[in-house]
């Protein structure tokens, strides 16, 4: 009775991610190896570590995209595959270069409405701006995909990503491609959207600036899970155990727990 | 206007325009996905599997004109398993192709060899070359039929097939069954190429299929519009193609595909200027 008298009641720490000794095995090769982690609701929690360690996987496995070969994986209290309606996804920028005929608002309402647009409705296209506007790109509408910046692209999947209101945001690596000055926008953008407190989100990010703007916690992966806690605490233990990571920031001359970009 | 009046008063004329518009149409609007897909070379192997179905067609008894229908099932059949060898073995459609595209053209040179030599004589040229202007009455009602249910097909299915286009992954998340949707595409496109193989040929078929496309991709700007200019110059690139050749005398099914080629090359003109 006292909860329901509170006029802004505290979310209950809900794991909006939760991943139990998972294995995931590509084409004969084993790619994730007993991971165990979570994300709590509200929370920004960034993914770390060498190409091929598994990161992008572990989204794919998120996003029922892959299929485990041992442990369990459950979003938002249900399986990958029965919660997609409420992720929100930004894939690889590799991934993104397709050559195909779109612009961003084809783009965006294609996943409103889960088919591609033949023709956009008015209503659509007002939502598909307001979600462009959002991520400060909002004249990028009508502009056709592949005549986009890195910067650019990344803002258009991210409007894309958020068009369902989701609860949980998938970001792989959305800063790759984007010269300094944009990173630094688009890690603003990203802070703006994370302060909401009923949105969490999984960041794979090569980028140390990213980390530190961003992150509550760092998880590490290499295959396995190396590391977990604090930004500064996971960097820290890493120098300690002489963890070898790839790369140095050439920007800020400290050793990184994150390769570059 | 006289120039259309004397072509039109002929039989064969009016069968030949009437299923060249209807199968260059249907074939460039299922170009337009075959294009964007990069699998442009699957048609051509398509073609080729074609002539081993007519083949099997012609050792079963079946006249020339009838034995596309043992290829229809024939080349759906190759479709399917070059989509099925592809996600299996994770080669490229490329590879899938050529493996049954060489198996297809042994199987029909082996059964056009076990044939009985009492049988019906067989036009190579008629294969290779088609034969759009012996188009019988019997013929052109099933093939329009058979044109009409694909375009339906591709209309339905047409906003999910765009998106598992644009990109699988994505189209998987947002619900559509892109694995599905592949299987349906192969299939029409088999079909597609087996009745362009009646009117164009073995050799010519898959451009049928993909410079319509290609040439509306050069001038479209999205994927809608891509479609509609795909059709319009597939259905106008046959009729004038036939109408060439009825004044020139010339084969008809190159004539087709040298408008549609010129139209090519007249949109690449454009496009840079």
């Amino acid at each position: 009775m006292s909860a329901a008298a509170d006029p802004a009641p505290r979310l209950a720490p809900v794991r909006v991610l939760d991943v139990h000794q998972l294995t995931v095995d590509l084409g004969g090769r084993r790619v994730l190896e007993e991971v165990s982690l979570w994300v709590e609701r509200g929370e920004f929690v960034c993914l770390c570590g060498p190409n091929g360690g598994g990161k992008t996987t572990l989204l794919k496995a998120a996003l029922g995209l892959v299929r485990a070969r041992a442990g369990s994986l459950s979003v938002l209290g249900a399986p990958p595959d029965r919660s997609r309606p409420r992720v929100g996804y930004l894939p690889q920028r590799k991934e993104l270069l397709t050559g195909f005929p779109a612009t961003a608002a084809e783009l965006i309402v294609a996943n409103l409405r889960g088919s591609w647009p033949f023709r956009i409705h008015p209503h659509e296209r007002d939502w598909a701006e307001a979600m462009l506007a959002r991520v400060g790109g909002a004249q990028l509408l009508d502009k056709p995909l592949t005549g986009l910046s890195g910067g650019e692209t990344q803002k258009v999947y991210l409007a894309r990503a958020l068009v369902n209101d989701p609860a949980l945001l998938l970001l792989d690596e959305p800063t790759a491609g984007v010269d300094a000055r944009g990173r630094a926008g688009f890690l603003d953008l990203l802070a703006g959207i994370s302060s909401r407190e009923d949105l969490s989100a999984v960041l794979v990010t090569h980028s140390v600036e990213a980390v530190r703007r961003l992150a509550r916690r760092v998880v590490y992966l290499d295959r396995r899970v190396l590391a977990v806690g604090p930004p500064a605490e996971v960097l820290a233990t890493s120098l300690r155990e002489g963890r070898e990571f790839a790369g140095r920031d050439h920007a800020e001359h400290v050793p990184v727990l994150c390769e570059e970009e | 206007m006289d120039l259309l009046i004397e072509p039109l008063s002929q039989g064969f004329m009016r069968r030949a325009l009437l299923a060249g518009a209807a199968i260059g149409g249907a074939s460039a609007l299922v170009g337009v996905f075959i294009v964007q897909r990069g699998l442009s070379f699957l048609s051509d192997g398509l073609a080729h599997a074609a002539f081993g179905g007519i083949a099997l067609g012609l050792l079963l008894g079946a006249t020339a004109e009838h034995a596309i229908w043992v290829a229809l099932p024939f080349t759906v059949a190759v479709a399917l398993g070059i989509g099925l060898v592809r996600r299996r073995s994770g080669l490229s459609g490329d590879v899938a192709t050529g493996v049954f595209f060489a198996i297809a053209m042994a199987l029909g040179i082996l059964f056009l060899g076990l044939r009985s030599p009492q049988g019906p004589p067989v036009s190579v040229e008629g294969l290779l070359f088609g034969s759009i202007l012996a188009i019988s009455p019997d013929l052109l009602a099933p093939l329009l039929g058979l044109v009409a249910v694909l375009v339906v097909m591709l209309a339905l299915s047409w906003s999910r097939l765009a998106y598992a286009t644009f990109d699988a992954e994505l189209a998987t998340l947002s619900g559509v069954p892109v694995g599905r949707l592949e299987s349906l595409l192969l299939t029409l496109t088999a079909v597609l190429v087996v009745a362009g193989v009646k009117t164009v040929g073995i050799v010519l078929v898959s451009s049928f299929v993909i410079i319509p496309a290609a040439t509306a991709h050069l001038l479209g700007r999205n994927l809608a519009g891509i479609a509609v200019l795909s059709a319009a110059i597939g259905v106008a690139g046959s009729g004038i193609g036939l109408l060439a050749s009825y004044y020139l005398n010339v084969a008809s099914g190159a004539a087709i595909i040298l408008v549609l080629g010129a139209a090519f090359f007249l949109a690449l003109l454009l496009r840079r200027t």
